[in-house]
């Protein structure tokens, strides 16, 4: 409870700071809608937002385990040797620092509209964390422990999965962690750029036709839900780590 | 006690910044400053407004206007009603939907008599209707929730369609040969055909809805206050456009200059193309970027029956046309 008491209380703070700022200085609605009006939204139009919430977190979900199942491949396979390592993790950092908003609008025509497009935005913007902390990981096992294992006569792939690997779960949950965040924009943009509109359009797509039509507080509730997603992920991811590692390590979330 | 209180400071002080409504004096000597912010890239649509600031139309009528190019993303109306520019291009239905959400605008002139919106298809499309198109199992690149996707959603059932977000360029419409895509009949058509692309268009006024485009608005309070300097604002407009539509190349040279997406070649068709959606008999007889109240409550009426607003407000209330007849 003392854990969970400080950011609720925060949260309302900052909720009644909102809506008291909104009731002083009455902003029209259509710039910064009040604490009021958001909710009403998500009540009245819960049905079609929590459709449409739906729908995000499955290419969320979708476009996360694709970046975790990719950055655990290729930060492995880079921990393999020094060289390759050298050569390919510069390129990986392309991952982080390209634009995503750039080059979302080809995402449509590489992958196909709609879902495909929406699930590579995702995990193109949440692979490379998973990147990083595989291979800072890996590459963080003790080297004593590794001599160990060489004197036994142990191989490459065995040090990985006896020893590197388990040595590198916290690294990479750190990894996956950030990485669950940075999921949900990445969804979010595909979306912008090639998710489907009608009945059930995902998040993304209500926040464009809510800003059009001047619903400024349609658009919070949208970005409200997006987050709730982030968070549900990162709660989960949290959960799984916690899973993991309480067994072994102090300080574990 | 002290850190709280700056923070509180902090935190409301985006809301401070009220709109700077005080309408500055009128004839004080030297030119009155406007700002007129475009929704969109220059491109034919604004020629009479870069043709004004070219001939100089505007300070013969003691002005000081900037034109602000817009794009994609730039919300020319909030801008508009929040007071941060002085003049917003929008259309027609926006200003409703706006009015609706607490914005109070009011249009001075109407660039486009007729609504230039259409859907387009490549030419190798075996589609050669609007009908056929919304009957069919197409995807189509547009916003998704105009009035007139509901419009024609109602019309023509549409289920079968998919939508796609409006890119705001060609690019995905032109490696696409299937796909169909919203435009301004006045502007990618004719860049696609010019880049060997050619395409079928279909008018999106012919569902019915037709409002008036490329509407310049201001807020209710800053034409209360400066009636006759808008006047005279439309005034310069209406110069700028009668010289544009005589000859608009000089004006098409500046524009294409500052948006390289469209060449000056397009420029020129389009703006040989779209006179007809600007000069019609509703300008003949009242003037060029003339409104009329029976076309703004037909469009209200329209918005209200599409379910985008709740009420339809007096049609007088939307515009305000001032400008002598010429």
């Amino acid at each position: 409870m003392r854990r969970v008491l400080p950011p609720i209380l925060a949260a309302f703070a900052a909720v009644v700071l909102w809506d008291v700022a909104v009731r002083a200085f009455a902003p029209p609605p259509y710039l910064v809608p009040s604490p009021g009006a958001v909710w009403d939204t998500l009540r009245d139009d819960r049905a079609s937002l929590l459709a449409s919430a739906l729908r995000t977190a499955t290419s969320t979900l979708a476009g996360f385990g694709l970046a975790a199942a990719i950055g655990l491949a290729v930060g492995s396979v880079l921990s393999f040797s020094r060289a390759l390592a050298s050569a390919i993790y510069p390129l990986t950092l392309l991952f982080q620092m390209v634009p995503l908003v750039a080059i979302a609008p080809l995402l449509g025509i590489w992958c196909g509209n709609g879902p495909p497009a929406v699930i590579a935005a995702s995990a193109l913007c949440a692979v490379f964390p998973v990147i990083a902390n595989t291979v800072d990981g890996l590459r963080s096992t003790d080297p004593n422990l590794r001599e160990l294992f060489r004197i036994h006569g142990a191989g490459r792939l065995r040090t990985w999965w006896k020893l590197e690997l388990p040595w590198a779960v916290p690294s990479i949950m750190t990894g996956l962690r950030i990485a669950a965040g940075l999921a949900v924009i990445g969804a979010i943009v595909g979306e912008y750029v090639a998710g489907y509109a009608g009945a059930d359009a995902p998040l993304g797509i209500v926040v464009m036709a809510s800003l059009r039509e001047f619903r400024t507080e349609k658009v919070f509730a949208a970005v409200l839900l997006a987050a709730a997603v982030g968070f549900l992920l990162f709660g989960a991811v949290s959960g799984l780590s916690w899973l993991l590692l309480r067994k072994w390590y102090a300080g574990v979330r | 006690m002290n850190r709280l209180a700056i923070a509180l400071v902090a935190a409301l002080l985006p809301f401070a910044c009220k709109p700077a409504d005080a309408p500055k004096p009128e004839g004080d000597g030297g030119p009155r400053k406007f700002s007129i912010q475009l929704n969109w890239v220059p491109e034919p649509e604004f020629g009479g407004l870069y043709e004004a600031e070219r001939t100089g139309a505007f300070t013969a009528e003691g002005l000081a206007v900037e034109i602000l190019a817009g794009g994609p993303g730039v919300p020319a109306p909030q801008l508009a009603a929040s007071g941060k520019v002085d003049f917003a291009v929008v259309s027609g239905d926006q200003l409703l939907t706006l009015g609706a959400a607490g914005g109070d605008l009011v249009a001075i002139y109407a660039i486009y008599q007729l609504d230039p919106f259409g859907v387009m298809v490549h030419a190798s499309n075996p589609i050669s209707s609007m009908e056929e198109l919304w009957k069919s199992k197409s995807t189509v690149a547009c916003e998704g929730d105009l009035a007139w996707v509901t419009m024609l959603n109602r019309k023509y059932g549409g289920q079968d369609l998919s939508f796609i977000p409006y890119s705001g360029n060609v690019a995905q419409f032109a490696a696409d040969p299937t796909l169909a895509q919203q435009c301004f009949i006045t502007a990618e058509p004719v860049t696609l055909e010019l880049q060997g692309k050619p395409v079928k268009v279909f008018p999106t006024r012919d569902s019915g809805f037709n409002p008036y485009n490329g509407v310049i608005v201001t807020r209710r309070s800053f034409l209360d206050g400066n009636g006759e300097a808008v006047a005279k604002l439309v005034r310069a407009m209406q110069a700028g456009w009668e010289s544009y539509l005589a000859q608009p190349a000089p004006a098409n040279e500046i524009m294409a200059k500052l948006n390289p997406a469209m060449s000056r070649e397009a420029m020129d068709l389009a703006s040989q193309r779209q006179a007809a959606i600007i000069r019609t008999a509703d300008t003949d007889r009242l003037g060029l970027g003339a409104m009329v109240a029976e076309r703004w409550k037909e469009t209200a009426d329209q918005m209200v029956d599409l379910g985008k607003i709740k009420a339809a407000p007096a049609a007088e209330s939307l515009f305000r046309w001032t400008s002598p007849v010429k």
